[in-house]
């Protein structure tokens, strides 16, 4: 199977490079991100995988001295953009931290509030589709009884996925996972694991990882990144048993990064 | 091991730690003894007719009604008009203005402010709102201290806001929020508790404010709920009554001084509690 047969492209990036005040970050990325597969960003620590993921949903504009230059394509249209609307475009796009970032207020409102920003629902709705998100989030059964407890008051895990469920409540275009599992055990990260493979049936998602297990086993397109540069890109099978280039091979074979 | 070092290195330890005890136990002592006098003094006089009565002419029965309810009032007005600034104004600048130059500027005159001494700014109501109205009022009394609680608010808001990490409003803003739902729905509600906190010892810091009473609200003998009138207040009235010659004056002084410890009392223990980290269910 080539790329091209592999789903339709739903973010296109162009000649992306980046900037925090006068030190680059990227340079001149060019890769595509296609529809409802999942692209894992790999690269040593400082390789900018976490700046192009912040590019997409454009979350970097709220920090002074932070620039993109390029393009950046989703179905189409710049978001890069000035004209493009930010807060629409972060309603389009979800985003899920490093550190699980649940809202001070009870799991149920931690869910509603996205819900409630650009909606105004019937109580009955709002409570299906907060139930719904749950449910995708594989969080459900254990949070139903006390909806309306801190959010704070769940294990690390069950944050992480009440903030996995939170974005995919308003059912967004595109995720972006940053590092979503590096603060939690292994068990908590199976079951993240397991949503992502599930919810990519439905969503496009990225993910940024230090794991490169994690990246085989849950991406079907694998970038590589080296300071600020993309090395390879493809599919992750590739990337993983025959890379093409040699420093993609050494640092996947843990020869360094 | 050497056993001389071993040995000399217990003892300077045990030096340091009697020295820091008897420190601490000096410190301490004076505590006591004021607050022990305060509390032997002021409860002798405590009694109902404290809340029920104007301050007497001297060699008369009284209370301090009028110094309470006026007191009272001109806090009131200082903190429900000086807080919201205040936290509009923190919120500025640890929210929207973090980088700019205009924060940098705001920041550091509302440094001097908070350290400015209490006469000062009670001379500059003096010359701004006493000088033009023609006379002493509540009002300008309550201005006075709305501009002690303002920069203290300004400073704990800021503190606090900082203190959420970033991650959080990311999070909120990354679902499509605008900056000033993010603000009000996450972040200040994450600050909530250092906030009202604030407030609280704003609170608690004019309501022993004398100097810049005196010049602004002056004092009342009577009954007066007039804002635009001169008006008591407990800690000018104590500062009056404490100097007089008349042992029943000084007595209502003693009690007004425990009724304004009490009251600071409460106000920081209240604000101790919600500073404790607490799950709310």
């Amino acid at each position: 199977m080539t790329m091209a047969e592999n789903g339709a492209v739903k973010v296109a990036i162009n000649d992306l490079s980046f900037f925090y005040g006068e030190m680059q970050a990227l340079k001149k990325i060019t890769l595509s991100l296609r529809r409802n597969k999942v692209t894992a960003f790999i690269g040593p620590s400082g390789c900018g995988k976490s700046t192009l993921l912040r590019v997409l949903n454009r979350i970097y504009e709220i920090y002074p001295n932070q620039r993109a230059t390029g393009e950046v394509l989703m179905d189409g249209e710049n978001i890069l953009s000035p004209r493009q609307d930010l807060n629409l475009l972060r309603a389009k796009v979800g985003m899920v931290f490093q550190k699980p970032t649940p809202f001070p207020m009870s799991i149920f409102d931690n869910i509603a509030f996205g819900l409630q920003l650009y909606d105004r629902l019937p109580r009955s709705e709002l409570e299906g589709r907060v139930e719904t998100a749950l449910k995708r989030a594989a969080l459900w059964d254990e949070v139903k009884d006390k909806l309306h407890q801190s959010g704070n008051s769940l294990s690390g895990g069950q944050q992480q996925r009440l903030c996995i469920a939170r974005s995919v409540a308003t059912k967004p275009e595109l995720i972006l996972l940053d590092e979503p599992c590096s603060a939690l055990d292994p068990i908590s990260t199976a079951k993240i694991e397991e949503l992502i493979a599930e919810l990519s049936q439905d969503y496009t998602i990225t993910i940024v990882t230090h794991n490169m297990q994690q990246a085989s086993r849950v991406s079907d397109f694998t970038a590589f990144m080296f300071l600020g540069e993309l090395i390879e890109f493809g599919e992750t099978e590739k990337i993983f048993t025959t890379p093409t280039k040699k420093r993609t091979e050494d640092y996947i074979t843990g020869r360094f990064g | 091991m050497n056993q001389g070092r071993y040995l000399r290195r217990r003892i300077r330890n045990l030096v340091f730690l009697s020295l820091s005890v008897l420190a601490t136990g000096f410190g301490l002592a004076w505590l006591v003894a004021v607050l022990g006098t305060l509390l032997y003094e002021g409860f002798s006089g405590l009694n109902f007719q404290l809340f029920a009565e104007m301050t007497p002419p001297p060699g008369e029965d009284g209370g301090l009604l009028n110094a309470i309810v006026g007191s009272l009032m001109m806090n009131l007005i200082a903190v429900a008009v000086g807080t919201p600034i205040g936290i509009l104004a923190g919120t500025y600048l640890a929210e929207y203005g973090r980088y700019s130059r205009v924060a940098f500027v705001i920041r550091f005159v509302n440094d001097i402010l908070l350290s400015a001494p209490s006469i000062v700014l009670g001379l500059f109501i003096y010359v701004a709102v006493v000088l033009p109205m023609g006379h002493f009022s509540a009002w300008a009394g309550a201005a006075v201290l709305g501009t002690i609680v303002i920069p203290v608010v300004v400073r704990t808001t800021e503190n606090m806001l900082l203190l959420i990490p970033n991650t959080l409003r990311e999070a909120g803003v990354a679902l499509g929020a605008p900056r000033w739902h993010v603000i009000r729905h996450i972040t200040w509600r994450a600050a909530q508790a250092g906030i009202v906190t604030g407030a609280l010892l704003a609170i608690a810091r004019i309501s022993g404010e004398t100097a810049p009473l005196l010049f602004t609200a002056l004092n009342n003998q009577f009954w007066s709920l007039d804002p635009n009138a001169p008006i008591a207040s407990l800690p000018v009235v104590i500062f009056q009554f404490a100097i007089s010659p008349y042992e029943d004056w000084q007595r209502l002084a003693w009690s007004g001084a425990l009724l304004i410890t009490l009251a600071v009392l409460a106000l920081s223990i209240t604000a101790r509690l919600l500073e404790s980290p607490q799950e709310r269910k």
